[in-house]
């Protein structure tokens, strides 16, 4: 009986300890550092899927596929050329207005590795790390919006903390009139809320939110998600509002990690 | 088969469990997703509580608190709790029919979420007890084979 109450006094006291201090987060994160092969070892399944399916795959289907393809990347290229023309021009109207900062990105390629296994936890680890000059803070994005934001970097891998972890908030704007406003996660996947938005605000259900840049962390204009319900219980100041993420938390493998680049670099990468 | 050997067997599906718990699941299936660590730890306590006393949960639980990134404790206290239970009713559980066994981890899984669950109160997250059922029968259903392995561990060993 006292072995049982010295246990259970201890997982309280460890609770405690944990909660309101920082005394474990070295051990933590040198343990989460032992498991990332762990995570390699699980992953295999995976890879080894990916080898049949690549290895199984008809010809007819290849060459369907190298088609659409190419079809793509016409598309996208036709856009880039747009995009290149706007970028030159954002950059000169702001050099007249004497703007202090511009930047641009340049990204990474990357793989996810491993996922928490805890529900409530939104992690993902990653196969880049400070060999590839990746950093705390840094914007991790997939090809349909922003995903998160790396909090732990090793040598070659890093976790990233997904923008619906019920820990992370985000500034956002709406992209229609600007309205600024701090997105926060749920711990679900497919569930992010705006806090503390007043009910004689201009935002409509399907409004698409941005993020707004401010704080820093986040560079502007990446697609952060739509405002799927608005709603407001009585007695309550601020509107209830959800929001659906936009990029696939759960199930895009392979992200951009966002490097900023500052105005020199813009230009020459206007000029390539 | 000795001591020794069944503590080997006991790292060994440790081992497998914490694999099983690393494999990365897409959209809502991580939430169906059993704790193999948790279900390993029952089946030994089960058959083995005079070796693997109360110290085992709560090892195991430490070591889950990092593997599942949570606040340190709160595994040990799941663990800790389940294991006493275990040990409280080990002489009636080890005579029990499979499925009286089986329908104890559902339980054990039961109580186990909802512990989590209330501590987790804290973080404004909702319950969904259609999924912790699910959860629960899903983990009733893969502790069999775990049971029929410990358990012939546990008849060889005797």
């Amino acid at each position: 009986m006292r072995k049982t109450f010295f246990a259970l006094l201890l997982a309280v006291l460890i609770m405690t300890l944990d909660s309101y201090t920082s005394i474990f987060e070295s051990t933590k994160s040198n343990i989460s550092r032992a498991i990332i092969p762990l995570q390699l070892v699980a992953n295999f399944p995976y890879k080894v899927k990916d080898w049949v399916g690549m290895n199984t795959t008809s010809r007819t289907k290849l060459e369907q596929k190298n088609v659409s393809l190419e079809k793509e990347r016409l598309i996208l290229l036709g856009q880039l050329q747009r995009s290149a023309e706007l970028a030159a021009e954002n950059l000169r109207l702001r050099q007249l207005l004497n703007a202090t900062e511009l930047l641009m990105q340049s990204v990474l390629v990357t793989e996810v590795i491993g996922v928490s296994p805890n529900p409530v936890n939104h992690t993902v680890t990653v196969d880049r790390g400070t060999s590839d000059g990746v950093y705390i803070g840094q914007p991790v994005l997939d090809a349909e919006g922003l995903m998160g934001q790396v909090v732990q970097v090793y040598e070659n891998y890093s976790k990233v903390l997904l923008i619906t972890d019920i820990n992370h908030a985000l500034p956002v704007q709406v992209l229609r009139n600007g309205l600024r406003s701090i997105v926060e996660g749920t711990s679900d996947f497919n569930l992010m809320t705006l806090r503390f938005v007043s009910p004689t605000v201009d935002i409509e259900e399907g409004d698409r939110l941005v993020s707004s840049g401010l704080g820093g962390r986040f560079p502007m204009g990446y697609p952060v998600g739509t405002v799927s319900s608005i709603s407001q219980k009585p007695g309550e100041k601020f509107l209830q509002i959800n929001v659906t993420p936009s990029a696939k938390l759960d199930r895009s493998r392979h992200l951009l990690m966002v490097f900023t680049l500052k105005d020199g670099d813009v230009a020459r990468d206007i000029n390539e | 088969m000795n001591s020794n050997r069944t503590f080997h067997y006991a790292l060994i599906m440790l081992f497998g469990a914490l694999i099983l718990q690393l494999i990365p699941m897409s959209g809502d299936w991580v939430l169906y997703k059993p704790n193999f660590l948790l279900l390993v730890m029952i089946a030994w306590m089960l058959y083995f509580h005079d070796q693997y006393g109360l110290k085992f949960p709560v090892i195991i639980g430490i070591f889950a608190d990092f593997i599942f990134l949570t606040t340190l404790g709160f595994h040990i206290l799941i663990f800790s709790i389940s294991g006493l239970i275990l040990i409280f009713f080990h002489r009636i559980v080890v005579y029990l029919q499979l499925i009286h066994r089986v329908t104890l981890v559902f339980l054990m899984i039961l109580l186990a979420e909802f512990i989590g669950a209330a501590i987790d109160s804290s973080i404004d997250k909702q319950l969904s007890i259609k999924g912790v059922v699910l959860l629960a029968i899903i983990s009733a259903i893969c502790w069999i084979p775990l049971d029929k392995f410990v358990g012939h561990c546990y008849s060889r060993q005797k």
